[in-house]
């Protein structure tokens, strides 16, 4: 945990509730949705898909106005995107800049916040040593594999100085291998910098490994937090540990009358435009 | 496209009647000639065979003069710098209007993309004047502009102005949501989201668009200067149909046909050159 924030709530979402409205008619995605994330808390939502954790997310980002309740960051209450939050991708080929090299995408945030020129090269220097980038400095996004980008992402989100992450999803669409290296990359970042981590995920190995909380989502509509889940076990965390099997049976069984429902409503609903990426 | 050609024949050669393309194919890739280059000329001796064949053999060679006929008809015409002059004022036609209506289509298309209200105001305007091909503004061009340059200008600037403006609309509403979002996050104003992010990020959809509208003004220009003109490829066509003189026919068309051509390389190399940073799709989600 970081200094200067002892144990405050960093983020409150209290009560939240989030309708879509469209021609087809209105869907209730989240209904009392209630969580407090600790400053230098690594948190992951988890559930399946479809269950609102994204949704969830992109409100805490700010880019989704919410129906009613409140969601404040150092009790100020979020009305967009703010510079102490920085979203964090899937997909980094449509987030990063591709007509921008590494260097220049790093480069794009700290003009945009008006850092002074005489700190950028230090802080791209930085960030890119620290994602295992410099060496690719001049190349453009299209020339890197799939985890290098994620890489640039997260240099690209670190070099704004942001006190949180929100990642949605962002190695899912890795392979194996790769993502393994990359929760260890992610692990290491977040131990040395000390960012508070909100991390949506499917994959209960993948929140079993990092985090500090899993708060475990039931499917739409009226989704909601069920429970919220402490893992205090020291990383990096073995799969083959009888605890950590233990808990990722218990959270399976959890999930599994979900998953069923799950995929009986996608075949029903008839999703509003749009809420289907969200 | 000749390479997928090339490609095919690998796989299904050698039959007997690819026998001796594939040789002479064979014989050109040996002599160290890119691959394209080489099954081009090849196409190219095809072409030019066929049309000997079809002009001695089945049609009345007044109709459809031999390529040597056409050839020996063209070295005066070049000497004389006759379809130089020709070429220089169709291009120059196609170029101002081509500039002028990928410029004006750029900026107002940029506009209608980003400003809705502007968008669904002018939109109905657009889809229905867009129906009206620049052969259809002939008679009224004339009549607004005489014959001179500047009708052929406007009918030119008409062709592209369409298509470059459509392309531009859809490239603009095809700006990834998640890159703006992440420009956000980072910091980025509304206004330098705009700038920075969503117009580079349109510029393939841009690009297409001018490409597709530089073939379009070939097509355009030479039926505007048939009808109205007294100058250009289109009234060398024009002239000599007048004159049965169909060998000059057949070279205008064959100028036509380089012309094009040569602009499209020339275009995709200027891009190639300044705007490659900007072509690659990492993805568009």
């Amino acid at each position: 945990m970081r200094p200067g924030y002892p144990g405050t709530g960093l983020l409150r979402v209290t009560n939240v509730q989030k309708i879509f409205a469209s021609s087809r008619g209105t869907y209730n995605a989240l209904d009392g949705v209630s969580l407090t994330v600790k400053d230098g808390e690594f948190l992951c939502l988890l559930g399946p898909s479809g269950c609102g954790k994204s949704t969830l997310l992109n409100i805490i980002a700010g880019f989704e106005p919410i129906t009613s309740g409140s969601v404040t960051s150092d009790e100020a209450p979020i009305t967009g995107p703010g510079r102490e939050r920085v979203m964090f991708f899937q997909d980094a080929g449509s987030a990063l800049f591709p007509w921008l090299t590494v260097e220049e995408n790093v480069r794009f945030g700290l003009r945009a916040r008006k850092v002074r020129k005489a700190q950028w090269a230090a802080i791209i220097e930085r960030y890119l040593v620290m994602v295992g980038l410099d060496a690719h400095r001049a190349k453009f996004p299209a020339e890197l594999s799939g985890g290098m980008r994620q890489r640039l992402q997260i240099a690209r989100a670190l070099a704004v100085e942001p006190k949180m992450l929100l990642m949605d999803e962002p190695f899912a669409a890795l392979d194996a291998l790769t993502r393994r290296r990359m929760h260890a990359v992610l692990l290491d970042i977040w131990q040395r910098t000390g960012k508070t981590i909100v991390f949506v995920t499917h994959d209960i190995a993948e929140a079993i490994s990092l985090a500090d909380r899993i708060g475990v989502m039931s499917i739409g509509p009226r989704a909601r937090i069920t429970r919220l889940i402490d893992i205090t076990l020291p990383r990096p965390r073995d799969v083959s540990d009888g605890r950590i099997a233990h808990l990722f049976k218990e959270i399976e069984d959890l999930l599994a009358p979900d998953l069923e429902r799950s995929e009986q409503q996608m075949q029903k609903r008839n999703l509003p435009l749009g809420v289907a990426q969200q | 496209m000749t390479e997928i050609r090339h490609d095919k024949a690998g796989l299904e050669a050698p039959r007997a009647d690819h026998d001796s393309l594939w040789q002479i194919g064979k014989w050109l890739s040996a002599n160290r000639l890119p691959r394209g280059l080489s099954l081009g000329a090849v196409s190219m001796v095809i072409a030019f065979l066929t049309w000997q064949l079809l002009s001695t053999f089945v049609f009345n060679p007044f109709l459809i003069p031999p390529p040597l006929e056409v050839f020996r008809t063209a070295i005066p015409m070049v000497m004389s710098g006759e379809i130089a002059t020709d070429v220089a004022i169709s291009m120059s036609r196609v170029l101002v209007g081509f500039v002028v209506g990928s410029a004006v289509g750029v900026v107002l298309g940029v506009l209608l993309g980003r400003i809705r209200l502007l968008h669904d105001l002018l939109d109905p305007i657009i889809e229905l004047l867009r129906y009206l091909s620049p052969t259809a503004m002939i008679p009224i061009a004339v009549i607004w502009f005489g014959i001179g340059e500047l009708s052929k200008y406007f009918l030119i600037f008409w062709g592209t102005f369409f298509i470059v403006l459509i392309n531009t609309i859809a490239g603009v509403w095809r700006a990834p949501v998640n890159r703006q979002r992440a420009a956000e996050c980072l910091g980025a104003s509304r206004l330098q989201i705009f700038v920075l992010v969503v117009i580079p990020s349109s510029v393939p959809y841009i690009v297409t668009g001018m490409r597709v509208a530089m073939a379009s003004s070939f097509m355009s220009i030479i039926p505007a200067e048939i009808l109205a003109a007294d100058s250009g490829i289109g009234y060398l066509l024009q002239r000599s149909s007048m004159l049965l003189q169909t060998n000059r026919i057949f070279v205008a068309l064959l100028t036509i046909c380089l012309l094009g051509f040569v602009v499209d390389r020339i275009f995709r190399l200027l891009v190639d050159r300044v705007l490659a940073r900007y072509m690659s799709f990492v993805s568009q989600t």
